[in-house]
């Protein structure tokens, strides 16, 4: 028995077809519209992934296990012991986190100077590990001149072009490096220059250095002590996952901390939910258009029938039906029309462009912003939470939409309409 | 004063009164009538005598400003919107001047409309209005969309919507306006015929004359009041 709900249904299904030139038109606005929306969401997605990648690549990796004292002051006295970074690490290796992590690479930061015939600069030195260095950091592939670090290297360093323009140094030669020691003495270490990099970024290319790890501990005397456990993951969004799981396995006893990247780079955060910021009005106002376009093909729909849907009334039909039946047009129109829409920019996105969109000839140099290095092609990211809230928005926009035709529905006056000859 | 005995439709001085550009316009009068079941009456009297407001005043479709309408013996005059809407599917058939089918719905579907509103199967709707069809001379349109119907055939299938609920009253305003005298003598002959043949009530706000010369009861109106009632 068909109920009255299906009834309104069959009636709007049917009204949509009758009306299915205009129908086709408002949908193929909302088609385009929602394709537009997945294709500068996923490309946006994406792009945030990449920036989020180089940014944390350059810094601590998406989480940081580091002494619950460490940030922000970052001295040695706050350092994390062997043990945390041996319990981090451990965890790690866990089947649950193991997929998710991509690399995790123990690190010794310090504040130095860096002395060489021809001046003296403050610097920050990296005590890392060469053969996981490659797949971490971004710095390997930035070769300027020479070589980065190897693992077979005790005094070597892996210097930014900025720094060794200002010291005047070249491939080979020595820079003596000053910090303060684990038991507050000052400690030197004399190393040579391997390699040169340029990162694009000022403040990295003229005031760091990588040196192996085992050299860095050795020269402050921390033994296998390190400042921070940097973890890179696969996917940002793991983020929170890992930290609670490496939380838990790391205990309270106030040893070790993990942290995710929006704490450990707070710039970045900001640029990501700025950049988040200026998407969202630009994806509001694509939506609003899209809902302009319901209201004024429903409500053009209720007014030429103001006469039908007087007769409906006359035979029995509630006011709420009406409002109903009009809604059920405006939400079927959307609901299809939002997936198609869905479907249609699923596939130019991961069909077409699903390499990436290359921006590379409309910016010449380096791009760069929040301490991160912007990779011009921007490869799209297909994220299913995000698809979900694309076809529920259109869903949600499909009903308030024609909230107000709906409105206009119910107060039509049956009397009144049977004179309409519209 | 009211008549012992089960009413279609009765009014106690009913007015209506419309504000039309800050005027006070006196459609109804101070109307008190009554229309038996089984009655087939035409409200006549030149246009503006306000018989398409006594008929909508009877179908619901407007609230008296003053005095009371029974429809079937209940009060109708204070009903809410939601129960107006009952009862007009449940006990009022209408078949309006301009046919006035739904479009989008075959003969058969446009005729089953309040059944299937009342939630009455599909089989017993698809019985019901096939018989009635046949009753009334299109058993063969159940299918037709009503732009590939005549005039004539429209306006059977609005009887049809109208009648086949078996409502206390069935209110036709000018049912005959838009047919030539040849559909509009075949469409008088079935409504006489459900009249006689199933005893649904009629009320016709009309000016054609051989609806009315079919006429058993003609109440005329004039300026929003009765000025005659006469059965033939």
């Amino acid at each position: 028995m068909m109920t009255r709900l299906g009834l309104l249904v069959r009636l709007a299904l049917r009204n949509l077809r009758r009306q299915a030139r205009r129908s086709v038109l408002t949908a193929s606005a909302m088609v385009l519209g929602l394709a537009l929306l997945v294709f500068t969401r996923s490309i946006g997605d994406g792009a945030h992934e990449t920036w989020i990648k180089a940014g944390v690549r350059l810094a601590s990796g998406h989480v940081t296990v580091v002494a619950p004292d460490y940030l922000p002051r970052r001295t040695i006295e706050d350092r994390l012991r062997a043990a945390g970074a041996r319990a981090a690490l451990d965890a790690l290796a866990r089947s649950d986190l193991a997929p998710l992590v991509e690399i995790a690479a123990p690190r010794l930061e310090l504040r130095a100077l860096a002395s060489s015939p021809r001046g003296a600069v403050p610097v920050v030195v990296y005590g890392v590990d060469p053969t996981l260095e490659p797949a971490f950091s971004q710095l390997t592939t930035r070769l300027v001149e020479g070589r980065a670090l190897l693992a077979s290297d005790r005094l070597h360093a892996y210097v930014g072009v900025g720094l060794a323009q200002r010291l005047h140094l070249r491939l080979g030669d020595r820079v003596v490096l000053t910090a303060q020691g684990a038991d507050s003495t000052i400690a030197d270490q004399l190393v040579r220059v391997a390699g040169t990099f340029r990162s694009g970024l000022p403040e990295v290319d003229d005031g760091v250095i990588h040196i192996p790890i085992a050299t860095a501990q050795a020269w402050v005397g921390v033994g296998d002590d390190v400042s921070a456990v940097a973890i890179l993951l696969h996917s940002s969004r793991d983020a929170d996952r890992v930290v609670r799981s490496l939380t838990a396995a790391l205990g309270t006893d106030g040893t070790a901390v993990a942290l995710p990247w929006p704490t450990t780079t707070p710039e970045l955060d900001s640029a990501v939910k700025l950049d988040d910021y200026g998407n969202y009005v630009f994806h509001f106002v694509l939506l609003l258009i899209v809902a302009l376009a319901i209201v004024n093909t429903i409500l053009m729909a209720v007014l030429a029938r103001t006469r039908e849907l007087g007769i409906l009334r006359a035979l029995g039909l509630r006011r709420r039906d009406t409002a109903t039946l009009v809604l059920f047009e405006g939400t079927l129109l959307t609901t299809v029309a939002g997936l198609l829409g869905a479907a249609l920019g699923l596939a130019v996105t991961f069909g077409i462009f699903r390499d990436g969109l290359d921006f590379s000839a409309f910016y010449s140099g380096e791009m760069t912003a929040a301490g991160a290095i912007i990779d011009l092609i921007m490869i799209p990211e297909f994220r299913l939470d995000h698809m979900l809230q694309n076809v529920v928005w259109i869903f949600i926009i499909g009903v308030v939409a024609s909230l107000y035709p709906a409105w206009r529905a119910t107060r039509i006056e049956i009397a009144e309409a049977m004179k309409f000859e519209g | 004063m009211i008549e012992n005995g089960r009413t279609a439709v009765r009014t106690e001085d009913v007015w209506k009164i419309f504000e039309h550009d800050g005027m006070a316009v006196e459609a109804v009068r101070g109307v008190t009538v009554r229309i038996d079941p089984g009655e087939f009456v035409v409200l006549a009297g030149p246009s503006g005598s306000g018989k398409t407001t006594l008929l909508n005043l009877f179908g619901g479709l407007h609230r008296p400003s003053r005095g009371r309408v029974w429809v079937d013996e209940q009060d109708i005059s204070d009903l809410s919107e939601h129960d107006l809407s009952r009862l007009r599917l449940m006990r009022i058939g209408f078949v309006f001047q301009a046919y006035n089918l739904l479009p989008i719905l075959t003969a058969l579907e446009n005729a089953e409309f309040s059944l299937l509103l009342r939630g009455v199967p599909a089989d017993e709707r698809e019985r019901r209005v096939r018989a009635l069809f046949e009753k009334i001379g299109i058993a063969n349109l159940d299918d037709r969309r009503p732009s590939k119907l005549s005039g004539g055939q429209q306006q059977r299938v609005a009887v049809a919507r109208a009648v086949v609920g078996e409502p206390a009253l069935v209110l036709a305003d000018e049912p005959t306006a838009n047919l030539d005298s040849a559909a509009s003598g075949a469409l008088l002959d079935v409504m006489t015929q459900l009249n006689e043949e199933l005893g649904t009530t009629f009320v016709f706000a009309t000016h054609d004359q051989e609806l009315m010369a079919r006429a058993k009861r003609i109440v005329r109106l004039v300026d929003g009041a009765i000025a005659s009632d006469q059965r033939q």
